[in-house]
């Protein structure tokens, strides 16, 4: 079952309420919609530390959600902000090639998902802070390999990616 | 915390621990704010006085600009800052930009007053324009400490940017209260000091509040 706006939203007012039986719904709707949201955004061993990371944020911060205002762009200001945190925080090699077994769900998703995407975020940022993020960041190649990839040099490739990590922490909110 | 969970993740752990909870709303956060000014600014009067002009019921009219100008921008910074406590990808206030781009007419006037060697009226002493520092950063720090801890509260997800309109909306808020002691009416009075005194609040702002409301 694939988790919709006005679904989601109506489950977070119950949460908020303290409505258990809402809230078990909402965390494992949330749960799924966060998986898709991040494949491929990081190592595919790191995307379940960081849904639950992002439900736990959900939790704590759940105060923090306006039920006057639409509940997707909330919950992707969190796990993008998880997510920043994240790409600051650690590395981990990636070798593992991604599937796509979800890409009818992903396509579902598309028109609501588009403005607030991970990628729309990355898009933000100059290219070649993107490209090295990219690169070493999410699909967990060497510096080494991200200097000949884009003909940066070393310093430069960890300049973008330190300069290109404090834009997306202050870009988390555009679209 | 997070980091170092390494056992199986248990969402019903966290449906036990649910509890009902106020949304965070915006217009309630600002009666913090707007509540610690009206509190720095019968702080002033008790221990400094009010200016004379406000005491005879006719203020001039750099205490109304300087008033307006200060009230408009640590209101708009502070209702942008307290909004940051409800994130939401697509929501962002540019109206405190306007509001700061105004304040700057201040020091922008004052330093073509300068130069051009125009008389401005008294420019006051190092004495006054430090007390003017002292009154601004402590009525400041009043505002700051509620919208700090109402930003903990939330989720405030660009945290510099969360620092600098503290400053901003603390040192407007916190000048504002100190206009209504302030005996200077000059413009370079006006754009060195207070422009100095919202600066230095900006600039603690960003250096400080960053890490206070980190999640």
């Amino acid at each position: 079952m694939i988790a919709n706006e006005e679904g989601l939203r109506r489950l977070m007012r119950m949460s908020q309420s303290g409505d258990k039986q809402a809230y078990a719904v909402l965390l494992e709707q949330c749960g799924g919609w966060l998986a898709r949201y991040f494949r491929q955004k990081i190592a595919p061993d790191a995307v379940d530390d960081l849904v639950q990371e992002t439900l736990i944020s959900l939790h704590r911060k759940r105060a923090s959600y306006d039920p006057s205002r639409p509940f997707l762009p909330w919950l992707a200001a969190i796990a993008r902000y998880r997510w920043v945190d994240r790409l600051r925080q650690s590395y981990r090699h990636q070798t593992e090639v991604l599937d796509h077994h979800d890409a009818a769900e992903e396509s579902h998703e598309e028109v609501v998902g588009a403005r607030i995407s991970i990628d729309r975020l990355l898009d933000l940022i100059p290219l070649p802070q993107a490209e090295v993020i990219r690169i070493v960041k999410i699909d967990g190649h060497s510096i080494a390999d991200a200097c000949i990839q884009t003909g940066q040099s070393e310093a430069l490739v960890k300049v973008n990616i330190h300069r290109g990590l404090k834009k997306l922490a202050a870009l988390i909110e555009n679209e | 915390m997070n980091k170092k969970m390494k056992q199986p993740f248990d969402i019903s752990q966290l449906v036990d621990e649910l509890e009902p909870v106020r949304p965070m709303n915006i217009r309630r956060a600002l009666i913090l704010p707007v509540g610690m000014t009206v509190a720095a600014i019968a702080v002033i009067a008790t221990y400094a006085g009010i200016r004379a002009d406000l005491m005879a019921g006719a203020p001039h009219p750099m205490f109304l600009l300087r008033a307006g100008t200060l009230l408009l921008m640590g209101l708009v910074c502070a209702a942008t800052l307290l909004a940051m406590a409800n994130p939401g990808v697509g929501r962002q206030g540019h109206g405190w930009k306007t509001a700061l781009a105004a304040a700057l007419l201040f020091p922008l006037a004052a330093t073509i007053l300068a130069i051009a060697g125009q008389p401005s009226g008294s420019s006051g002493t190092m004495q006054s324009g430090i007390q003017c520092l002292t009154f601004s950063f402590i009525g400041g720090l009043a505002t700051a400490i509620p919208m700090v801890l109402w930003l903990r509260r939330g989720a405030p997800v660009a945290q510099e940017k969360a620092g600098w309109l503290t400053g901003l909306a603390a040192g407007g808020l916190g000048a504002f209260a100190y206009n209504f002691h302030c005996p200077f009416n000059s413009v370079v009075y006006t754009g060195f000091w207070y422009t100095l005194a919202v600066g230095i609040c900006a600039l603690l702002g960003r250096l400080i509040v960053p890490r206070l409301i980190r999640w």
